[in-house]
């Protein structure tokens, strides 16, 4: 890179300071419903990072309707792997958040310190 | 032209961080919504308009849609218990 | 433990890891120029193989599309769980009355918003339907369709009341959509398998260059990805939305409900 040294490991940094947080948020949540948000800030630092290892500087996305397919393009196998992600994201955080509506209807709490594991009938 | 990548992925932290430091649910979902769509914007910068057009949908509409839901529903419910 | 350790054992983590993460992030190929040679083997040989111009696409239904049969099949499984929790525990009938939380106005709707809720839901399930038909053109996909029309027909809610939105995006007929999106998907890998081809291998004619029939077995995988994400996403919002009426047991209110 011929401009400053950290722009090359920007993204990864960036992936890193999200996912950082994000567990942060997570270890000092006092709601499940804030919980099940960091935690999806975890999932968006995966998406940087991925799309991060793709990107080739001066080339365009990888789709060939206006440009004849042989200019340059970024990696389009990373970004099926964030569709991918995205989507399962989602669906983690639908389940995850079911999982916190039947907590709060069977214990009546919903900040995740307070709460102690669930005892199966005896 | 790497700037304005640069730009937005420095944006794109910021807005995390202030997804996490909503502390209060409620006003979390609008910080989650920004954030999907800072996200998208991030994306469609790093030349993926596939993944801008699915992070869109999901994260600024489906997502905080079950969050505002959620909370909906446990308000309800602790008035009902 | 409490919060004070989990606190002190996270922070002793991150000081562990920092080092780490820094040697990694300066050892990975620099922003801007990869390395790997999977990307621009896709890039310059799926253009002449397959007749497509959406790369992603053609990544995501047919080199890698088992896959997208896996993340299809574990989006079916985390909707049918959540479905499962919910009615579960609140039974099978459908709520008629909205759930009431004593001390917060009730806000008739306003006929701006119905209104405009009204064309915008039109206008965003047209979008949807134009994007995942593109899938192997331009931008767009199952996913991306599937997950516009997805949040169409949760527009169509607020320019609706509740038991005519559920009138209009009946549920039965969303996991029908659902299944049978999952269903096309199994078929097209396993019918190869039949005929002595590999899995999901292209058997049909492979179409024409920008024309949106390209691909061959692409159009039909994409086509099913786009029933089984709009299923999908549409029970989670039915069922989740259900949660929010009151039980049969709940006195009557005396204002007029929604």
């Amino acid at each position: 890179m011929t401009s400053l040294p950290w722009l090359a490991a920007l993204p990864w940094l960036a992936a890193a300071w999200l996912f950082a947080i994000g567990v942060y948020g997570v270890v000092t949540s006092r709601h499940y419903v804030h919980l099940i948000g960091c935690l999806s800030v975890c999932q968006s630092s995966t998406y940087m990072l991925l799309l991060g290892v793709g990107f080739r500087r001066g080339a365009g996305p990888p789709i060939f309707y206006d440009h004849p397919p042989g200019t340059p393009a970024v990696d389009p196998v990373m970004q099926a792997l964030v569709l991918t992600d995205i989507v399962v994201g989602a669906a983690v955080t639908a389940l995850l958040l079911v999982i916190a509506l039947q907590v709060h209807k069977r214990c009546g709490l919903v900040d995740p310190q307070r709460l102690r594991p669930l005892r199966g009938p005896k | 032209m790497i700037w304005p990548v640069a730009v937005a992925l420095a944006v794109a932290a910021l807005s995390g961080l202030l997804v996490v430091l909503s502390r209060d649910p409620k006003r979390q979902v609008f910080a989650l919504a920004a954030n999907g769509l800072v996200l998208a914007v991030v994306f469609f910068l790093l030349r993926a308009p596939d993944v801008a057009l699915s992070e869109i949908a999901v994260g600024s509409a489906i997502t905080p849609f079950l969050f505002l839901v959620t909370l909906s529903a446990i308000a309800m419910n602790r008035t009902r218990s | 433990m409490n919060g004070r350790w989990r606190l002190a054992l996270l922070a002793l983590a991150a000081l562990l890891l920092a080092p780490l993460i820094w040697s990694v992030a300066s050892a990975l190929p620099p922003f801007g120029a990869p390395e790997a040679a999977y990307g621009p083997a896709v890039n310059a040989l799926l253009p002449g193989a397959r007749n497509v111009s959406n790369m992603v696409a053609a990544v995501n239904f047919d080199v890698r599309g088992i896959d997208t049969l896996g993340e299809e099949s574990m989006l079916l499984c985390a909707v049918v769980g959540a479905v499962v929790l919910l009615r579960g525990r609140r039974g099978e009938d459908r709520g008629d009355r909205a759930g009431r939380v004593p001390g917060r106005p009730i806000v008739e709707r306003d006929d701006a918003t119905i209104l405009a809720c009204r064309i915008a839901a039109l206008l965003v399930l047209l979008f949807g339907a134009y994007v995942a038909l593109h899938g192997t053109v331009t931008p767009g996909g199952g996913f991306q369709g599937g997950a516009i029309a997805a949040s169409g027909l949760l527009l169509v809610y607020p320019g609706e009341d509740y038991s005519c939105w559920r009138a209009l995006v009946p549920g039965t007929v969303l996991t029908v959509i659902e299944g049978a999106g999952a269903l096309i998907f199994v078929l097209a890998a396993a019918l190869p398998l039949a005929g002595g081809h590999a899995a999901l291998a292209n058997i049909l004619p492979l179409g024409t260059w920008k024309d949106l029939y390209s691909g061959g077995v692409m159009v039909v995988v994409n086509f099913a990805v786009a029933l089984a994400v709009v299923g999908g996403f549409g029970l989670l919002l039915i069922e989740f939305m259900e949660e929010t009426r009151a039980p049969e047991e709940d006195p009557v209110p005396d204002e007029e409900d929604r």
